[in-house]
């Protein structure tokens, strides 16, 4: 082990974190707005979530077949974390006022509305460039602000940007219908870019004083990680078609059934690796193959089937669990494919403090994923989960905007700010005692 | 060739237009050109990516290869060369000057020792320890320049059990170790085997994404340890594992097997949380079908002619659409409904709805599943700037997908696709080291460079 994350998990909370000192407002909804700025509260980032009172956020709505915890949507938990809530009604121009008085004091505010959308609430972008010329704003949504798409106002999904991109297309087995992910990959990839996009404007901000506007789109973002497909339609003249599991660029490299009925993925291209397997399989002459002398020529497709289906018989004689040690033991890559109970389970991930139990004064203690970054100086954290609707407004508006308890009444009355509908997902948990993870009053 | 209706808002369309149109990026200046990057990374997608998104925004950067090149030259789909580059690193080795270095001979480190005293960053993806072992792992070289950011990007991470293992990152593999493999793809039906139904298994995604998402969130981490370096002047180490990384994108599967031993399996192109949501059969091909609220699943239903039929009107609450039962008894109802009409016609439908339907302007999210071929073809990406090809000096006009966002001050772009091997093996080592033909000559002969 690398000396310098010698007791890393140990000496995490020992440390700041990398954006300390920088606020970020959000006004966003779903999964790609979001996700992003929970990237950024976790590297320390103070991340102020604005919700519409007094339902706030859809996503508090959305359960897995019929399961909520605690009464809150769990996606919304896993993708909010670490962030204060406010409620404030931007349909109101008091709501508005509020809002470019943070922005004035903020260094980065996202949102994932419609094209146009925050201009009719006079918070678009020359908006709150005249309150903060510094200020880095990003839109992130389906089709970006220009263009066909776009102005027709056309709606978009993270399944509407796999289907559109072409990334389901290449993501399924040849013969069979286009499949979608598991996961919601356009909408969390595109929120993850739009953190480099924000932090790279930073940089220059620092250089020059210059905020700047950023948009993105999810299906235009995706297709930067289909690599290959581009240049190979445009030398081929023909169509890229997908491969299953097999890697078509990669040979050997694809996912194989072993004998305990569970999944193996291999991948052995380079020549050591190769051999290795070959060694492992008890076949070490195949190496002397013509078909399979080197990587370029195994790639042909011919070859590449003869190899795999070579590796495909071979697996099934061995358990999942075998192949790995194999793996280990001859040097090539190889993995049982792994599921929500090693998410759970598998030690390594506990070890890296990947996997921990949150311990949350809302919603008590319950299993997340950390930051997959490790940082030796400024390790990134997960620190608490979600808030009912609102929870944080007497907070913020007193810390950042010095509002005094009677001046928050007074918004309250008018409706620019407000408290959780009564209402599963916007209210407290029902265990919760008033008090705990209060900030300002309790 | 504007020849839809223009948007009642088309003054703020053209307008950010006017500020951040690609077309325009080259007046423009650069987020990251006072940065200098050194990738040494070897068969790793996931670092030449990260170092792409660095390049792109204008670093400096600085590809190492052994000399006769890394293996990631070799991937392409059959084998296909282009100049002996192989169409994935076409994409990869976007902006970045290409040298060689052998880091396992003595003389190769010490050069390699000088670049690292002059960079800001080194990214780097062999199997932990390697690098230590060497004697150039992060120990040693921010002894040299103590604002280094090095950034190592495994299979398995730098500290923990599994680090402990010889190997390297490959996508199929971390994709498979995320979890996120095997809860994506085509469930087995009842008494049928995978002998049966072969392409019903865990499935990964075809593009390397679990190299993407691990050099994105690398890049992410370098530019907030670089805003750290500017308060402290610190630079630091930086580690991760591609399969970690990627499982961050899975959402709730974790805490659902934490809290009710639940294992997330296989739901094929529906979603366990979301209804209206999924891949649905057309005439001609599919669709994606979208309408998170209820009133756009009302609009669906509407769309497609059974809103009296199916009882829409009564429907206060979307909650119960979501069960694993109804689901599957919706789609039944619904796969029929959608094959009478294509892909077109039913995207038009739910454009029409938005105007003039029971529920407008809320309408559903109807997008076409096309190939990638389409995708590149569609004139509206094209106007966006997404496939406009690259002129490199070298391999030609090579169409790419361009920069994944746009801005108005510093938007990313490409200027070359690639350079071959040790390419840039004089420009850069008289810039950085003072080597003239002569010293490149006597390295060469000795196998370093």
């Amino acid at each position: 082990m690398s000396e310098v994350f010698k007791d890393y998990v140990k000496n995490k909370f020992s440390k700041p974190g990398p954006l300390k000192g920088l606020r970020v407002l959000e006004l966003v909804t779903l999964l790609f707005g979001p996700s992003g700025p929970s990237f950024l509260a976790e590297m320390g980032a103070e991340v102020i979530k604005i919700e519409l009172p007094p339902a706030g956020d859809v996503t508090r709505s959305l359960k897995p077949f019929d399961w909520f915890y605690k009464e809150q949507g769990p996606m919304f938990m896993h993708i909010n974390p670490n962030k204060y809530y406010m409620a404030l009604d931007l349909h109101i121009d008091m709501g508005q006022d509020i809002f470019k008085e943070l922005v004035a004091k903020a260094d980065i505010v996202e949102f994932n509305l419609r094209p146009a959308v925050t201009n009719r609430w006079n918070i678009g972008y020359e908006d709150l460039k005249k309150v903060n010329p510094g200020i880095i704003y990003i839109e992130k949504n389906g089709f970006g602000q220009w263009g066909q798409y776009a102005e027709e106002d056309r709606p978009s999904n993270d399944g509407a940007a796999q289907a559109l991109s072409g990334y389901a297309w290449m993501s399924s087995f040849p013969g069979q219908p286009p499949l979608k992910q598991g996961i919601w990959i356009c909408d969390y990839f595109g929120g993850l870019m739009g953190e480099t996009a924000v932090l790279a404007a930073l940089h220059h901000r620092k250089k020059t004083g210059k905020g700047q506007y950023i948009e993105m789109s999810q299906s235009e973002n995706i297709m930067r990680a289909m690599q290959w497909v581009w240049p190979y339609q445009q030398m081929t003249g023909k169509g890229a078609e997908p491969a299953g599991n097999r890697d078509q660029c990669i040979c050997p490299a694809d996912t194989f059934l072993c004998s305990d009925n569970q999944f193996s993925a291999i991948a052995a291209p380079a020549p050591d690796e190769f051999k290795g397997l070959c060694k492992a399989m008890g076949k070490p002459e195949l190496t002397d193959d013509p078909r399979f002398k080197d990587h370029k020529t195994r790639l042909k497709e011919e070859n590449a089937l003869a190899i795999l289906k070579i590796i495909a018989d071979w697996a099934r004689t061995k358990t999942a669990d075998e192949v790995e040690e194999l793996g280990i033991k001859n040097g090539f890559a190889a993995s049982r494919v792994h599921t929500g109970k090693d998410m759970f389970e598998y030690p390594n991930r506990r070890e890296r403090d990947f996997v921990k139990e949150i311990d949350d004064p809302l919603y008590g203690k319950y299993p997340e994923h950390c930051f997959p970054v490790m940082m030796s100086k400024t390790p990134p954290k997960i620190k608490w989960t979600v808030r009912p609707v609102g929870f944080d407004n007497e907070y913020i508006l007193t810390k950042i905007l010095g509002r005094s308890q009677t001046q928050i009444n007074e918004l309250y009355t008018h409706g620019v700010i407000g408290k959780w509908k009564d209402m599963q997902g916007r209210r407290p948990p029902s265990d919760w005692d008033g008090k705990h993870g209060a900030i300002l009053r309790r | 060739m504007v020849d839809y209706t223009r948007a009642k808002w088309a003054d703020w369309a053209d307008h950010v237009k006017s500020l951040d149109d690609p077309a325009k990026n080259f007046e423009k200046p650069e987020a990251l050109d006072d940065l200098v990057v050194i990738d040494v990374s070897s068969r790793s997608m996931a670092g030449c990516y990260c170092s792409s998104l660095l390049a792109e925004l204008g670093a400096e950067t600085i590809r190492i290869e052994p000399p006769g090149g890394d293996l990631v030259r070799t991937y392409s789909p059959d084998g296909i060369m282009n100049k002996d580059t192989g169409l994935a690193y076409l994409q990869e080795g976007r902006n970045k000057y290409h040298v060689t270095l052998d880091l396992e001979k003595e003389e190769g480190r010490e050069i390699f020792k000088s670049l690292v005293g002059q960079a800001d960053i080194v990214i780097e993806t062999y199997p932990a320890g390697q690098m230590d072992e060497w004697g150039i792992g992060y120990e040693e070289l921010s002894k040299l320049n103590p604002r280094l950011i090095f950034t190592s990007i495994t299979a398995h991470g730098q500290f923990g059990s599994d680090s402990k293992r010889k190997q390297f990152d490959y996508d199929n593999v971390a994709q498979a170790r995320s979890s996120i493999q095997y809860q994506t793809g085509e469930f087995l039906t009842e008494e049928k085997t995978y002998d049966d139904m072969p392409w019903a298994v865990p499935t990964k995604a075809g593009p390397w994404i679990a190299w993407c998402v691990g050099g994105a969130f690398a890049a992410t981490g370098i530019l907030a340890a670089v805003h750290y370096r500017e308060l402290t002047g610190e630079g630091q180490a930086i580690d991760v594992a591609s399969a970690e990384a990627y499982e961050r994108l899975n959402d709730y599967a974790l805490h659902w097997y934490g809290d009710q031993g639940h294992v997330t399996e296989r739901f094929g192109s529906l979603d366990t949380a979301l209804w209206l949501y999924g891949f649905f059969p057309t005439k001609d091909g599919g669709v994606f079908l979208g309408g998170l609220r209820l009133e756009m699943w009302k609009a669906f239903v509407d769309i497609i002619g059974k809103y009296d039929e199916w009882g829409a009107e009564e429907w206060d609450t979307l909650a119960p659409f979501m069960k694993e039962d109804w689901q599957f008894k919706y789609q039944a109802m619904i796969n029929p409904e959608t094959s009478k009409y294509t892909s077109q016609e039913l995207s038009q439908k739910a454009i029409d709805y938005a105007k003039s339907g029971r529920f407008a302007p809320i309408t559903t999210v109807v997008a076409e599943i096309v190939p990638p071929w389409q995708t590149m073809h569609d004139k509206n990406w094209i106007e966006r700037g997404m496939f406009t090809p690259v002129q490199d000096p070298v391999y030609g006009s090579v169409v790419c997908a361009q920069a994944q966002w746009k801005a108005t001050e510093t938007p990313p772009r490409t200027k070359w696709v690639c350079r071959p091997v040790g390419y840039d093996n004089g420009y850069v080592y008289l810039n950085y080291l003072g080597y003239g033909p002569v010293k490149l000559g006597e390295l060469e002969e000795k196998g370093i460079i």
